[in-house]
């Protein structure tokens, strides 16, 4: 099996709003793959609808092989599935809720889910619902990773949660994977700090079409920061090429962001589209910088269509 | 904790930085050959970084003979004679580029850069008080 997740076309409509359109991705074996978008872009009913909490209205989507309308206990519990709003029995302890689970999955590792709660330092003896919301994000993943799923889903794992947490959230996470079984990652978020990382492949959603799917360091070498010099200060001429995002222009410095990077290129577009350019220097930038780029450019092309 | 220094910045290949960082440290002499390298998986773990990229991290030293894999027992800083004094400069090459760049952004010459240097390499070795 080459592909862990594989939607094609996938379509999700809410009486007259498709909150996810004509999606097609793909999610190599052994990759973690983040899903980044704002708020509302469909990255839940995306997940959802995968996990078969949500049925498609159009397309398909295969999990570990297995079409998401039949997942059954067989695939489920080869699949791990955290997400921000979780029904955990919030009267048992998580000690309590490990021992109840642990029955389902025929790959339960007690000793594994000890050392990770360790880890995690998640305490074992107090009732969830007193648990603070940190701590109950951990007692999820905890759960979901301790019979040592092929598949780990998350949606939207590192919402609210601070920075120390995080940090062990990406701990535990790291210690799961790897390894000689076969896992893989797919995580939604509209946090890409944690994401950089960690991804292998990030893929961009923005009402709820899928913009690129991509692997991370290709998005990074393509992507740079361009400042010119020139002689004297212009405008920007009307014409410039399509992949340079967002530029602006203040007294004898023009800036814009390269999305189709090519060290030899550069140079020769540049003096082209300014022919007064006296120094040109291209900074890599990171994932963060690029989404944000990204999102402003998708705000102005929808409020001028 | 890891026997070699690694600051990782966003927007460069964390491949990249890792394999230089590991070169630097073997060529200053920081790990000497013998040294026991990390695994994959503590890579992944001290770095934060996917397991795939400290695996292909480990994979390109291997290649490049800088590390060695002894079956069963782990990885190791590979037993080669010590570094040359090209493969210093070669760890260099990118400051003096950023160097070379800045100084002409200033309109700055050769001479002004090379007498900048002396004086800061001067200043290293005199005693600190």
């Amino acid at each position: 099996m080459q592909y862990a997740i594989e939607t094609q076309h996938l379509s999700r409509r809410f009486g007259r709003t498709e909150a996810v359109h004509d999606l097609t991705l793909n999610v190599p074996v052994g990759s973690i793959f983040a899903l980044v978008g704002p708020n509302g872009a469909g990255k839940t009913t995306t997940i959802k609808t995968m996990m078969n909490l949500w049925q498609p209205s159009g397309g398909s989507a295969r999990m570990l092989g297995t079409d998401s309308r039949k997942l059954g206990p067989a695939t489920l519990r080869r699949i791990g599935y955290v997400s921000e709003n979780q029904d955990l029995h919030e009267w048992m302890t998580v000690g309590q809720l490990m021992a109840y689970c642990a029955p389902f999955y025929p790959t339960w590792d007690t000793a594994f889910g000890a050392a990770l709660a360790r880890q995690l330092a998640v305490p074992l003896d107090k009732p969830i619902k007193r648990c603070s919301r940190g701590t109950k994000m951990k007692a999820a993943l905890l759960v979901s990773l301790a019979y040592r799923p092929e598949l780990l889903v998350m949606d939207e794992p590192f919402g609210g949660l601070d920075a120390l947490v995080r940090e062990e959230f990406s701990s535990g996470i790291l210690e799961a994977v790897g390894g000689d079984r076969p896992w893989t990652v797919f995580v939604s978020s509209h946090d890409i700090d944690e994401v950089e990382r960690l991804a292998d492949w990030v893929g961009t959603i923005n009402e709820g079409r899928l913009q690129f799917a991509e692997p991370v360091p290709s998005i990074i070498a393509r992507f740079r920061q361009v400042e010119v010099a020139l002689g004297d200060s212009a405008r920007l001429p009307s014409n410039l090429p399509a992949s340079w995002l967002a530029p602006e222009a203040a007294g004898r410095t023009i800036r814009f962001v390269e999305s189709a990077f090519s060290e030899a290129d550069l140079g020769p577009r540049v003096h082209a589209a300014f022919p007064g350019a006296l120094d040109i220097s291209a900074s890599p930038m990171s994932l963060r910088q690029i989404f944000i780029t990204l999102a402003r450019t998708y705000r102005i092309s929808e409020k001028s269509a | 904790m890891l026997p070699f220094t690694v600051t990782l910045r966003p927007g460069l290949s964390v491949h990249e930085q890792v394999v230089f960082a590991v070169k630097r440290a073997i060529v200053s002499g920081r790990l000497k050959p013998g040294d026991e390298f990390p695994s994959v998986r503590v890579l992944s773990r001290e770095l934060r970084i996917n397991p795939n990229t400290a695996h292909k991290v480990v994979a390109t030293l291997v290649g490049d003979g800088m590390l060695e894999v002894r079956p069963g027992i782990g990885t190791f800083v590979a037993g080669r004679s010590s570094s040359s004094a090209e493969d210093r400069r070669a760890l260099l090459r990118e400051d003096v580029e950023r160097l070379a760049v800045d100084a002409r952004h200033l309109g700055l010459d050769v001479q002004d850069v090379v007498d900048a240097v002396i004086e800061h390499w001067n200043r290293l070795n005199r005693p600190a008080r």
